[in-house]
């Protein structure tokens, strides 16, 4: 792992030719050859798709024979309220995951990274993975028998005679009860990448301010965080590009639970006003809207990022 | 397992798996600004349509019982008929070779296997059998339509008749089968003749005959209430008591103990609210077209729905939404009363059910009406919603060559060439334990209960060997409550709407507010307002749509 503070290569490589380069690095990229073609195949080609956004798309004649309408689905959409529902719900819920979420993989980080132990610190590091192997149905099903209204606390409650406690049900509450699914099941899995940032830390760092007296939250403050700003920050720019991006299969599972109001966040509103309705070029044109949004989400938070001072996506 | 697989019971099967309800729905959008309403009481139809004669080549153990028009319950089988009668004589196929599509849920055999073999051999044809993964059937056939390259044989469940277009295949992709099939021209395929003329209404589109039917029934209804007989005998309670929907609220608060984890229901909305008689989805009023939303009566059904689950004896597990378990709450006995599809009376609920409480006995209540006034009024669906298709391209010889070999596919439960079918060669596939065909290693292997039986098979059947009571029971509900069956408004129609009216049908906006309210989230007033936006963003429109193209034109089906 390289040090922050080392120069990187592609600084060097401006001055040499394309050719150059290409013979220097073509194992390198030739390493890369079968993730682009991933990315192309799934990711790009797929975008073709996008066209049937401004058609009656009948899967039937295909995309060159359906029906071109326009912007007809757009003002469809922009007119139903059950979209503007789902936009309210999707912006509201990444905030308070933005709140409540975001910081807590990176205290964690901290603590695990006092731990001294090795042998503690890779069982804590375990357990707290552990959950993001779970599959959200495996996840929702355990809230549901720990807190639902015949789960282990409610049955409790109602053996000692107390009113019962509505968790899974509520959908007032219903963006608390997904926001600490989604730490209990994702945050020790998003401690990796802020461990990885620590680690390449320089410890001479850390000797050198303790000789000279510094204690230990001075070294977290003036050593650690500014260590780990490149990637908070990258994090954060990643987190407000994927701000309309909030799960699906959570919210399609527990739909019914909470009602599609509380629920219904945009690609949950594209799958059921869209393709469950065989109404795909609807669906398409919530989908496109939303990458529009998040492709401007996350132009505005990179350009925040250089601002700083930071990286952000890249170096400028 | 069940020793066949019936209609319904691949319908509570499959729409576990994709999550469809097997209601007996009958529009069905279609794409494109073909605005073709197909009504299936045209006169050329019922010219068309085949001659009707059943098959008395099996007697069953408890006879069919008949009820209206066209309504039927199915018959019982005690026990696998022992005499294999062979009702094809000769070999029906001539050398052809075709390639089938069907839609499978389970593991999909080996290519060319020896059940394959056998097969071909006593069809005489050589079928290139290439079952697709169900889960993902509704994506893999549009691929297969958009580049016209059908096979020469598959099956389009009609549950996905408007993702499929169905409307428009036919005719344009899928063979025309009236010439061969029309009136006493279906003789020449006894088997076929016997499959009741329901069912190939179900498989007509315009004045003419497209599908084949596999396991058609006369019998055909959404689901009902059951309720776990062990548990309300014990306490002396029996169906007959609940004459009304308050009989049945009072019966909720008599059975459910929350402290002790017990609650009385589980989600019954789905097969209660005909109770208010609120019709599946239409009903003529006067001479005047009524969509089920612009009725009263859904809103009281929905009322008392709303009670019973801010009632406290609704299990908070089925407010949660969570379905798949209620299976299991029930055996558990932790719900005694549920709403399921008829498929859910068979050998393996039998079986789940006693390996959790040797006493697990099912049963089900009669229909009644909410008031508990008069007499209920049951809207049948669709004969049948499984139904195979032939390719435009075939020759006429092909198609009667293929249509010799669906005859063969559809030969009566029991007969010689259905246990082939269903359970392969004797002795290779399968032996005779008890006198229960019983599947060896290599059947297990390769002998999959929905391959063949997609293309065409016979009428649905009760039959749960090693279950006599389950068969009596289920027999004996269906005998009870034929009375109550009738044809709905468009019955058996297949209608293809313009794409405008589709999302109308659909509905999902009001769906989503009639499941919040039996939910106990939202007040039936939330559903008035979602259905008065319905009503003025498409609902008008569909429903004036259907008064005008279908209802003028077509008459009501029934």
């Amino acid at each position: 792992m390289s040090t922050v503070d080392t120069e990187p290569p592609a600084r060097k490589s401006g001055r040499l030719s394309l050719r150059v380069r290409l013979r220097r690095d073509r194992s390198l990229l030739l390493m890369t050859v079968p993730a682009v073609a991933l990315l192309l195949v799934f990711n790009y080609v797929p975008l073709f798709g996008l066209l049937t956004a401004f058609q009656d798309y009948n899967p039937l004649v295909g995309v060159w024979n359906s029906e071109w309408v326009g912007f007809d689905q757009f003002e469809y959409l922009f007119n139903d309220s059950l979209f503007w529902g789902s936009l309210g719900n999707t912006l509201y819920l990444s905030f308070v995951q933005l709140v409540l979420f975001f910081p807590i993989p990176i205290a964690l980080a901290l603590l695990l990274n006092s731990v001294l132990s090795e042998r503690l610190r890779n069982l804590i590091q375990s357990i707290a993975y552990l959950p993001h192997f779970f599959s959200w149905v495996l996840a929702i099903t355990i809230f549901q028998q720990m807190f639902g209204g015949a789960g282990l606390l409610n049955q409790f409650l109602r053996s000692n005679d107390i009113s019962t406690w509505d968790i899974m049900t509520n959908p007032d509450t219903f963006v608390l009860l997904v926001t600490s699914q989604a730490i209990w099941k994702e945050a020790g899995w998003s401690i990796i990448v802020f461990l990885a940032a620590l680690a390449a830390i320089n410890t001479d760092l850390y000797e050198s301010s303790a000789v000279d007296g510094a204690g230990r939250w001075r070294r977290l403050w003036h050593i650690t965080l500014p260590g780990m700003a490149g990637v908070i920050m990258l994090m954060l720019v990643l987190r407000l590009g994927n701000a309309l991006t909030v799960g699906f299969e959570q919210f399609l599972i527990q739909r019914e639970a909470v009602g599609h109001e509380a629920a219904d966040v945009l690609d949950t509103f594209a799958f059921y006003y869209g393709i469950a309705t065989n109404n795909y070029s609807y669906g398409a044109a919530a989908g496109l809207f939303k990458s529009v949004i998040s492709l401007l989400l996350i132009w505005g938070a990179n350009k925040l990022a250089h601002a700083f001072g930071e990286d952000g996506l890249y170096r400028k | 397992m069940g020793i066949e697989l019936n209609r319904r019971r691949f319908l509570s099967t499959t729409a576990s798996v994709v999550g469809l309800t097997a209601m007996g729905g009958l529009l069905s959008a279609c794409g494109g600004g073909a605005q073709q309403a197909t009504g299936a009481n045209s006169d050329a139809l019922k010219s068309a349509l085949p001659s009707y004669v059943p098959s008395n080549a099996i007697k069953a153990d408890i006879a069919a019982v008949a009820g209206g028009p066209d309504v039927m319950t199915d018959p019982g089988f005690l026990t696998y008929p022992s005499n294999r009668i062979a009702t094809v004589s000769g070999i029906p196929g001539k050398g052809g070779r075709y390639t089938t599509v069907t839609p499978l849920w389970g593991t999909i055999p080996p290519a060319d296997n020896s059940f394959y073999q056998a097969m071909n051999k006593a069809l005489g044809v050589t079928l290139d059998m290439k079952p697709a993964d169900g889960n993902n059937y509704a994506t893999i056939v549009p691929t297969m339509t958009a580049a016209k390259k059908l096979p020469d044989w598959i099956q389009l469940p009609a549950w996905w008749s408007s993702n499929f277009s169905l409307g428009e295949l036919a005719g344009t992709q899928l063979a025309d089968l009236t010439p061969y099939l029309s009136g006493d021209n279906i003789k020449k395929y006894p088997n076929l003749a016997a499959l009741p003329t329901g069912a190939w209404q179900s498989g007509a589109w315009g004045d003419k005959l497209y599908g084949i039917p596999s396991f058609s029934t006369g019998f055909s209804i959404a689901g009902t209430t059951f309720f776990r007989r062990d548990v309300l005998d014990a306490k002396g309670i029996t169906a007959d008591q609940v004459k009304s929907a308050d009989d049945l609220m009072n019966l909720g608060k008599e059975l459910t103990d929350a402290k002790g984890g017990v609650w009385a229901f589980d989600d019954v909305w789905t097969y209660m609210f005909p109770a208010w008689n609120v019709p599946l989805k239409w009903k003529v009023d006067n001479g005047k077209l009524v969509h089920k939303y612009e009725m009263e009566e859904l809103l009281d059904a929905l009322d008392w729905h709303y009670k019973l689950a801010t009632s406290g004896y609704l299990h908070p597990d089925a407010i949660a939404g969570d379905n798949t378990n209620a299976g299991v709450r029930f055996y558990s006995g932790k719900t005694l009363i549920g709403g399921g599809g008829g498929g859910a009376w068979n050998l393996s609920d039998h079986q789940s059910g006693t390996a959790a409480n040797p006493n697990y006995r099912r049963g089900a209540f009669n229909f009644f009406t909410a008031d508990g006034k008069g007499d209920a009024v049951i809207e049948m669906g669709a004969s049948t919603r499984i139904l195979s298709y032939l390719n435009i391209n075939l020759k006429p010889e092909q198609i009667e060559e293929l249509l010799a070999v669906a005859n063969y596919l559809a030969a009566p439960f029991g007969s010689a060439e259905y246990t082939l079918i269903n359970f392969g060669v004797e002795g290779v596939h399968h032996t005779m334990v008890n006198g229960v065909p019983t599947a060896t290693e290599e059947g297990k292997k390769n002998v999959q209960a929905t391959t063949y039986p997609f293309l065409a098979a016979p009428s649905a059947v009760i039959s749960n060997p090693g279950g006599d009571v389950v068969t009596k029971d289920y027999t004996a509900w269906q005998a009870a409550n034929v009375k109550y069956l009738r044809k709905p408004v468009f019955w058996n129609m297949n209608i293809s709407l313009p794409r405008s009216m589709a999302t109308a049908d659909a509905a999902q906006a009001v769906e989503d507010a009639i499941k919040d309210c039996y939910h106990g989230k939202k007040p039936v007033s939330e559903v008035k307002d979602a259905i008065t936006t319905w009503k003025s963003s498409g609902g008008d429109k569909l429903i004036q749509w259907m008064d005008e193209n279908v209802l003028q034109k077509y008459g009501t089906g029934q």
